[in-house]
């Protein structure tokens, strides 16, 4: 019963969030919280829960099914949490602009129709749900209008040419099989041959790559993170481009099956090893791309799409420690994405919309807490220990040197150093620094504000330091996959080619802070000064001319940026360009006036009667 | 329980003694070099001390809390990387399971990798409350330059995990002790790690970050008193962090802490005088030398590695 209670409420509330708007704003912005956290409520009651349900049996000739699993409730619950979190941040964010009804009810139809994604037990479902989703998401990329409509429309088409993949690979399957229902294939593939197992994960596998902004599949999201309002793109970033990364799981190692994947093809045309590669590649490029933008949300844009090449390398290893570090990396990735996201979007609320982070700086002062979260976010990102993102790429690294891949564990080392690099520009440029003059008033974010990215900072150090409690609920996954459990404890792992333990790297970091803390203050204390009191070489300080930070890597820039172009983007535009030239000649013959049709059929019957009279055919 | 943490007490002591003299050493032999008489071994002592009396300003929490993290970084690598064996005149001391590495088993190589980047992340984060430009672009090119030398040392240490198909230092050193060093089993990237060394110390000639000359030193322009104090033993305990990382991963540790301080004192001497005689490089060219030969060593031995197994 719950799975259909938890998508009832979700769609219910999104609907009645609408309507309340009609009624009083107050009442919206209410019942709009309050519905997402009930949600995350019910999502979380059902931990542990195992349910099906056919809600409409013998539609089509297939019965709709829903059900809640491991797996489907590990995805759930991140899902209800990042959205609650953006919808709390959204009440100040989004105070003041226009049709906010609309802005709410589709925040809720997003999480709603993610919801009906994870819970669906059937592939009819999945791909109705999937569909919500994506015209959702669709309606709210496009919800600033201007070169917003640009993006959305870019986003729908790439979306449709996935789901259009998709429905191709679920016909099939009911062709061949007569049943959609994911337990029934998963146990009837097992006895296809291989290369219909890789006709379904490749047409799958399109429309999932779209949404998940895997190379060369990618280039939808930079576009449309920059003209999506800041909560949603914590929400797309964060939750709703990982729905790739459930459609994979759910297609590899749910319905196909662990032994199957790893026995496709053979020697260097290895499904896993090529997968690997591709993510490899998603790591490396988009990461240094990164590195070359000025706009903060583009900036992580181009991050999430690298942090997904760290899923897909750790998923398709296909070994226990590599599948559980990809699925904990998702929501890791989740949670400090989101929190970036949000602090970007304090930071443009308060200074009048500014994301340019050449025209930002010294901030650190005039807004403490967003500061806090965005030098936590980029940890995460990064992966310093302490926080969860180094415990899921530790445990990636480990498997491919143990697993005896170096050159792929180069690359996602790379990408590592790439992101340093790139985030620090983000901190460096937003927080430090020189404080302009025309921020001289900004206040502090509001606590709407400070709520979440406060919270998700927690999230981060938490899994971070207890790592043992969400891959408790990872192995439980695993388990229903067929691979083999982990040696987990609460603060690491146990293991013969090397052990973690994050309690003692805690331990020695917090005693290590301390005793230099204390070491600093044998000193006599510094004397506070303004920040035009800092040294010149004797020469005056000139106000707002006294800060680096326009093309902040700019001897790498000139060696790296011929070499980083987004090829692919340009190739679908001439793609695109020349698809609009044929419809171009196309609407010269169909120019829509009744008049040129006319002409159309009297010269054709003039052509016929010419052929009579002249040869006599008939 | 009670050698380990008299061991989580001394190894950062000893790191911070052997890296001061390291200091000290490295001023005697620049000055000799250069014909001069040159200071006192123990200069660096004197000015420690002598800095901590006095006073600096101070540009918010950040700016003192980056200086803190900094050097507790340090302090929490050293932890994790052996400084030789217990074994002394032929007779092993089963003191210390036998190795002076007080979290050997809490997640190997990969963690120093990571609690490396720790102390260039405080100092930039440091540098950048400072207000000051001239800081900024220090830490830009600290950071390219790390960028620089990352790509070889990476290819480095994972030609090494993959040789030995371990995460372990300990374990990297105890079977060079038992076979061959790795110096003979993976010359190239022995090659191509002595040859970032300058750049991982920031020393000529990849002192370009901290350049006095042309950026007031970059991200210690605004620094005195108590916290550069910090910042000067930080810089210690860096050099000490990667000098033994060497000794560990080429030159097969030690079999007790004597032999290993010799091993890193060699080292030491070495690239010492190779990097006294050179000038300064643009940031442009220490990024082209480093993605060029110690990249195409370390690459090729990977390589190689990869093949033989």
């Amino acid at each position: 019963m719950l799975p259909a209670i938890i998508l009832i409420t979700a769609f219910g509330s999104a609907g009645a969030v609408y309507l309340a708007g009609k009624v009083h704003p107050r009442l919206r912005n209410g019942l709009a919280v309050l519905s997402s956290l009930v949600l995350a409520g019910l999502v979380g009651y059902g931990y542990g829960q195992k349910s099906e349900l056919v809600t409409i049996s013998d539609f089509l000739g297939v019965d709709l099914v829903l059900r809640l699993n491991s797996l489907a409730w590990f995805f759930a619950i991140y899902i209800v949490i990042i959205n609650a979190g953006s919808v709390v941040f959204s009440l100040s964010y989004m105070k003041g602009k226009e049709r906010l009804d609309f802005y709410y009810s589709m925040m809720l139809l997003v999480s709603a129709g993610m919801l009906g994604i994870v819970l669906s037990g059937d592939l009819l479902s999945f791909y109705i749900f999937w569909e919500i989703t994506s015209w959702s998401t669709y309606l709210l990329i496009s919800y600033r209008r201007g070169p917003a409509l640009h993006a959305g429309m870019k986003y729908i088409i790439m979306s449709l040419i996935g789901s259009c993949a998709m429905l191709v690979g679920i016909l099939s399957l009911y062709g061949t099989f007569g049943t959609l229902g994911i337990p029934e294939l998963r146990a009837a593939i097992s006895g296809c041959s291989p290369g219909y197992a890789l006709f379904i994960l490749l047409t799958m596998g399109v429309a999932f790559g779209v949404k998940f902004a895997i190379l060369p599949l990618h280039t939808w999201m930079p576009d449309a993170h920059s003209e999506a309002v800041s909560p949603f793109s914590a929400v797309l970033s964060g939750v709703l481009v990982r729905m790739g990364m459930y459609g994979f799981l759910l297609i590899m190692y749910s319905m196909v099956g662990l032994k199957a994947v790893l026995s496709l093809g053979s020697g260097v045309l290895d499904f896993h090893y090529l997968f690997c590669w591709l993510g490899a590649l998603t790591i490396v490029i988009p990461t240094f791309i990164a590195l070359l933008q000025n706009d903060a949300k583009r900036l992580l844009a181009w991050h999430g799409i690298g942090q997904g090449g760290y899923m897909i390398l750790g998923m398709a290893l296909g070994t226990s420690m590599g599948v559980a570090g990809g699925i904990f990396h998702t929501i890791n990735h989740g949670s400090y994405i989101a929190l970036l996201f949000l602090v970007v979007g304090a930071v443009e609320y308060r200074t009048g919309g500014v994301r340019d982070l050449n025209r930002l700086g010294g901030l650190i002062k005039k807004m403490p807490v967003a500061f806090v979260g965005c030098l936590v976010g980029i940890m995460g990102l990064i992966g310093i220990p302490l926080t969860n993102g180094f415990v899921s790429k530790w445990l990636i690294y480990k498997t491919l040197i143990t697993e005896g891949h170096p050159f792929l564990a180069f690359m996602a080392f790379v990408g590592t150093w790439g992101t340093i690099l790139s985030v620090y520009k983000l901190l460096h440029n937003m927080f430090l620094g020189q404080l302009p003059e025309k921020y001289k008033e900004v206040r502090k974010s509001p606590l709407s504000m400070q709520i979440p990215i406060l919270f998700f900072c927690l999230v981060i150090f938490f899994f971070g330091i207890f790592p043992g409690i969400p891959l408790r609920v990872i192995q439980g996954i695993q388990g229903t996959m067929g691979f083999a459990p982990l040696r987990l404890t609460l603060w690491g792992l146990a293991s013969d080619a090397g052990a973690l333990n994050m309690l003692n790297i805690c331990f020695a970091l917090v005693i290590a802070f301390a005793v230099v803390f204390l070491l600093m203050r044998l000193g006599p204390k510094g004397r506070r000064v303004a920040q035009h009191d800092s040294y010149a070489a004797g020469s005056f300080v000139p106000v707002d001319k006294y800060h680096y930070t326009v093309e902040f890597y700019n001897p790498l820039y000139r060696m790296i940026s011929p070499y980083l172009k987004d090829r692919v983007d340009q190739f679908y535009y001439w793609i695109a360009h020349r698809a609009s030239d044929i419809f171009d000649v196309t609407r010269k013959i169909y120019t829509g006036y009744a008049g040129t049709y006319v002409l159309y059929i009297v010269s054709f019957l003039a052509f016929l009667i010419f052929v009579q009279l002249v040869w006599r055919t008939w | 329980m009670v050698t380990r943490i008299i061991q989580i007490v001394l190894s950062p002591l000893i790191a911070l003694v052997v890296g001061v003299l390291f200091v000290g050493l490295s001023r005697k032999i620049i000055a000799r070099i250069h014909r001069r008489y040159g200071p006192p071994i123990y200069q660096p002592v004197i000015d420690v001390v002598r800095m901590m009396s006095q006073r600096s300003i101070s540009h918010g929490a950040l700016f003192e809390l980056g200086v803190v993290f900094a050097l507790a970084g340090s302090f929490v690598t050293v932890l994790f990387i052996p400084i030789g064996g217990t074994e002394v005149l032929g007779r092993a001391y089963p003191l210390a399971h036998g190795v002076l590495c007080p979290l050997s088993g809490s997640g190997g190589l990969l963690v120093v990798i990571y609690l490396m980047l720790l102390a260039p992340l405080g100092l930039a984060l440091g540098a950048g409350a400072s207000a000051n430009p001239n800081a900024s672009i220090g830490v830009s090119r600290k950071l390219l330059l790390a960028l620089a030398y990352e790509v070889p040392f990476l290819l480095i240490i994972l030609t090494v995990m993959s040789h030995y198909q371990t995460i372990s230092i300990t374990e990297i050193v105890a079977r060079q002790q038992q076979t061959a060093w790795g110096v003979l089993s993976m010359p190239l990237s022995a090659v191509a790690a002595f040859l970032i060394l300058p750049a991982m110390l920031g020393i000529r000639p990849f002192d370009l970050a901290g350049a006095p000359q042309e950026i007031a030193s970059g991200p210690l322009a605004e620094y005195g008193g108590r916290y550069l104090a910090l910042l000067a033993l930080q810089k210690a305990v860096h050099l000490f962090v990667v000098i033994a990382l060497f000794v560990d991963l080429f030159l097969g540790g030690g079999v007790n802490l004597a032999t290993f301080l010799l091993k890193m004192l060699a080292v030491f001497l070495v690239v010492e005088t190779i990097s006294a005689v050179l000038p300064r490089v643009k940031i442009e060219n220490a990024v082209k030398f480093c993605w060029k030969w110690p990249t195409g060593l370390a690459l090729l031995q990977m390589v190689i590695t990869v093949l033989s197994k």
